[in-house]
């Protein structure tokens, strides 16, 4: 690398001579950006908390933590759902997938596969899960980008999103954040485009969890990572852009805000937007670089995205010729205001645990009933008689109707809103279940009935309520997580289609 | 007419509650020995051709499950024919009616009905909470065996305007009932008051809208209605039974003020007896929570849907009321050890048709009296056994 190492990483900024790392994509262009979707954990932790708990005075700002049955999987799902939403595209049509997370649910295991069937893509769908860092969810988007380029695929969904486990009492645990972000991109026209990028590369040691370790440290130097390896890097691959607004990941809450003063010392042509999200949500890893920019996907204009993880740093110019359907509803999806206590977001990361033996579930993960119902219980499918229309949930149970007894099934995606018919909230059972859980029967808007957990504490639940299915974690069962649907109030009221009232 | 072609000759059971001292078998042999003496003519154990032994799960003392040897093994019957049956919560009175099948087709003589459950080998949470790790991995997670009743509750009190003061009129009549019977687990009075204000358990139940988990045995002998007249100048008669089923899951359910199954076993049974809900004096019904006593009382036909609530705040159902219900305390005082369960409640319908219940004692008018079980998964299996003192 051809960078001139000092003391400061600032006089580096403006000394180091540059090399012409940038790449350019717009002639002809072939990736557009069709629509975006944001997701974020449902807590919010206040940085003070955490430091408080150690000892450590001060610290501004929060992080979006995951609740308990929230992890990078689900809040892949519900980036994605959103994102496909915008763009007004089936998951059926959805080409390719490319997930990028520094801590898929399996280390090694079917991360991919769950979040496919969960989605209900199609079985001809093709992609990938990148990990290994923060840089991951950039590197999902190369994947994407290189494939449409290629002209292999005419749409790609790429999802980064993280829910790393920070070391307790470090300081990166203060700020680790949960979030997600999901792009629809297409090959043949969208609302933005890809129109250059740059990016660098150095052995370094930084954010790290070794082989067999559960949780995510900082193993670094702050003032070493700082000048001789974020600033530089960032400079380097940032060399090149003319981009008016820049999204860059900011592991200690003041590292961007010094990229973007050296970007521009006149303070006038580079603005940060991705501060917001940093405030709101902490560091989210490898979805801090586009949920950073997601808001401003709205309004026209050149923006550069940039991402650093594991001693990579990349820069992708997009221009906005108008605005991506979705970025006008992530300012409220992101717009959580449920503080959690660090005692809760210990409990939920499974870092605070009672004593005591945990009943097992009646059937472990590995066994034939998984394989039998892994897809109809995570695509939630039911089984409609072609006889007399009811519709059986699960498919693989009712080989006899429940009405009728007829046995000609047609398989059917079952509808995600519905009614409550009724529901109790079960205060008292065996670990591994926390109490208050809601168990809510409900009739969903495709005429079929179903069973399921309440996402919430069951306050909200009342008989008649409109509701709808999200995807959660029900629970990690030897070692395995375990994921369904589950019930949450519809928080305001809307129009369902296809329904008369 | 009544079926009657079996009779009741002796009954008994052993105190219910947390028998920390007792083994399966010293409970089977208590049970049994109580049957025994009950006989009023004298009986030889020995006339025993088959019995038929209710129990519901092994796995809270340690076996994964029982076969028909371990019960004839303890009462010093090791030869004889037996079966075990399983059947939900009915279990007990389920083994009840095929034990009278068993004496009508003629191929046994005189049979032991016996019922035996060990609760509390185990902690309680060990016993039915632990059943919400159980069944499918997502659509029943959680459902602990309270939520297989509450759902019930909550749409019955939605639909009919069902307050928690009625549920818990229910605990109150039966814990009142409890403490005039001396088999009871509990033996003592509750107030409205406590119901409303005890912790909650499964929303809207609270502890006192729920029964205990009870160490128990209760055993029945039976024999062909021609040879009563041997053992006993007083024979009960069994006038006719029936057993009825529906989906297992709680989503399947076509109702959620009702319980369909008993419905379905209840019309099996009176067209068997020949009679109907206004000829019943009596009835043990299946009270495992406050609920189910009101949804039972309607779906067995003693009051109109969506008026168990009131009728139960209205005194409809104690000992002097219009339909005395739960006489021995049900399950909520008396205590639910489930295979023993339903037996249990048949040994309190012979009392009472033999107006040997002592202070329990309800006036006979028709001289019929009905016992009643419900539950499994979804709520989905009912027995309904209707006995007589009329030959």
């Amino acid at each position: 690398m051809a960078i001139e190492h000092s003391r400061l990483g600032r006089a580096i900024l403006r000394s180091a001579k540059k090399p012409d790392i940038s790449v350019r994509y717009d002639s002809p262009v072939t990736c557009f950006v069709q629509s975006v979707g944001v997701a974020a954990g449902r807590w919010r932790l206040p940085t003070s908390d955490v430091n408080q708990a150690w000892g450590r005075g001060g610290g501004r700002g929060q992080s979006a933590v995951c609740g308990p049955d929230e992890d990078s999987l689900t809040l892949a799902w519900q980036a994605a759902d959103r994102a496909l939403d915008a763009a007004g595209l089936s998951p059926e049509s959805v080409e390719a997938m490319w997930w990028g997370t520094a801590r898929p649910p399996f280390a090694e295991g079917p991360s991919w596969t769950q979040l496919a069937a969960v989605l209900r893509l199609a079985p001809t769908t093709n992609g990938f899960v990148v990990s290994g860092s923060s840089h991951s969810g950039i590197d999902a988007f190369i994947a994407a980008l290189d494939a449409l380029e290629s002209g292999r695929l005419d749409n790609a969904l790429v999802i980064a999103s993280d829910a790393v486990s920070p070391a307790v009492g470090g300081a990166f645990e203060a700020i680790a954040g949960a979030g997600a972000v999901a792009l629809v991109l297409s090959r043949t026209g969208g609302a933005a485009h890809v129109t250059g990028a740059g990016s660098t590369w150095a052995p370094v040691l930084d954010r790290y969890r070794g082989d067999s370790e559960d949780e995510t440290r900082e193993s670094y130097d702050g003032r070493l990572f700082r000048e001789q390896i974020f600033l530089p890097m960032m400079a380097e691959a940032a060399a090149g852009s003319d981009a008016t607004r820049w999204s860059i990941p900011d592991p200690d809450g003041r590292l961007a805000a010094i990229v973007i003063k050296q970007l521009s010392p006149a303070g006038a042509t580079a603005a940060l937007i991705s501060g917001a999200a940093r405030t709101e949500l902490g560091d989210t890893g490898a979805a801090a670089p586009w949920l950073g920019a997601a808001a401003t996907l709205g309004e026209p204009g050149s923006l550069a995205v940039m991402a650093y993880g594991a001693g990579r740093a990349t820069r992708f110019d997009i221009e906005v010729t108008s605005p991506v359907p979705g970025a006008d509803r992530v300012a409220a999806d992101l717009a959580i205001s449920n503080t959690a206590t660090y005692v809760q977001v210990l409990r939920a990361r499974k870092r605070l645990t009672t004593t005591g033996e945990s009943v097992e579930m009646a059937v472990p993960p590995g066994s034939a009933m998984f394989v039998r119902g892994n897809r109809e219980t995570l695509g939630l499918l039911g089984a409609r008689c072609v006889d007399c229309a009811t519709i059986n949930i699960p498919p693989s149970i009712h080989p006899a109707c429940v009405s009728c007894g007829g046995t000609k099934f047609d398989e059917v995606q079952l509808a995600r809103t519905g009614s409550v018919q009724t529901f109790v909230i079960n205060h008292t059972m065996p670990q591994p279940f926390e109490a208050p859980l809601p168990l809510i029967v409900v009739d969903l808007d495709d005429g079929s009935r179903i069973q399921l957990q309440g996402a919430t504490d069951g306050s909200d639940i009342a008989i008649d309520a409109r509701v709808e299915l999200i995807l959660r974690r029900y629970t990690v069962e030897r070692g395995v997580p375990i994921y369904g649907w589950k019930v949450q109030p519809i928080s305001t009221a809307q129009p369902i289609e296809g329904v008369s009232s | 007419m009544s079926w009657n072609r079996v009779a009741v000759i002796g009954a008994g059971l052993i105190k219910m509650g947390e028998l920390f001292d007792q083994s399966y078998e010293q409970m089977a042999k208590g049970a049994f020995d109580a049957a025994v003496d009950a006989v009023d003519l004298g009986f030889d154990p020995s006339l025993i051709d088959a019995a038929f032994v209710a129990t519901q799960r092994g796995t809270l003392w340690g076996q994964e499950g029982i076969g028909g040897n371990t019960v004839p093994s303890a009462l010093g019957l090791a030869g004889i024919a037996c079966t075990r049956i399983e059947n939900a919560c009915p279990t007990g009175s389920d083994a009840f009616r095929v034990g009278c099948m068993a004496v009508a087709s003629g191929v046994h003589d005189v049979v032991l009905v016996i019922g035996v459950e060990k609760m509390r080998d185990k902690s309680a949470e060990e016993g039915l909470l632990a059943r919400a790790a159980a069944g499918h991995p997502i659509y029943t997670r959680g459902e602990s065996a309270p939520v297989l009743f509450a759902p019930f509750a909550t749409r019955h009190m939605h639909e009919f305007g069902t307050t928690r003061e009625m549920l818990a009129s229910v605990a109150v009549k039966n814990h009142h009932n409890g403490v005039l019977d001396p088999y009871a687990h509990f033996q003592s009075e509750v107030t409205i008051e406590q119901v409303l204000n005890a912790p909650p358990v499964c929303h809207p139940l609270h502890l006192l809208d729920c029964c205990p988990q009870t160490d128990g045995a209760a055993a029945i002998l039976i024999t062909s209605a021609a040879r009563a007249a041997e053992f006993t100048s007083a024979p009960v008669f069994v006038a006719g039974f029936g057993v009825a089923t529906d989906h297992p899951y709680l989503h399947e359910k076509s109702t959620f003020v009702g319980l369909p199954a008993t419905v379905l076993a209840a019309e099996r049974a009176y067209a068997m007896a020949g009679v109907g809900p206004t000829d019943i004096d009596m009835a043990e019904v299946h009270d495992c929570f406050t609920i189910t006593e009101i949804l039972d009382i309607e779906d067995l036909g003693f009051v109109e849907k969506g008026k168990g609530g009131i009728a139960s705040l209205e005194g409809d159902t104690a000992i002097d009321g219009r339909i005395p219900t739960n006489t021995s305390g049900g399950l909520l005082a008396k205590g639910h050890p489930i295979g023993a369960t339903g037996i249990a409640q048949l040994t309190e319908c012979w009392w009472q048709l033999r107006e040997d219940a002592g202070e329990r004692q309800v006036k006979l008018n028709s001289g019929f009296a009905l016992q009643h079980n419900v539950g499994g998964r979804g709520s989905g299996v009912s027995v309904v056994n209707i006995l007589t003192r009329n030959p």
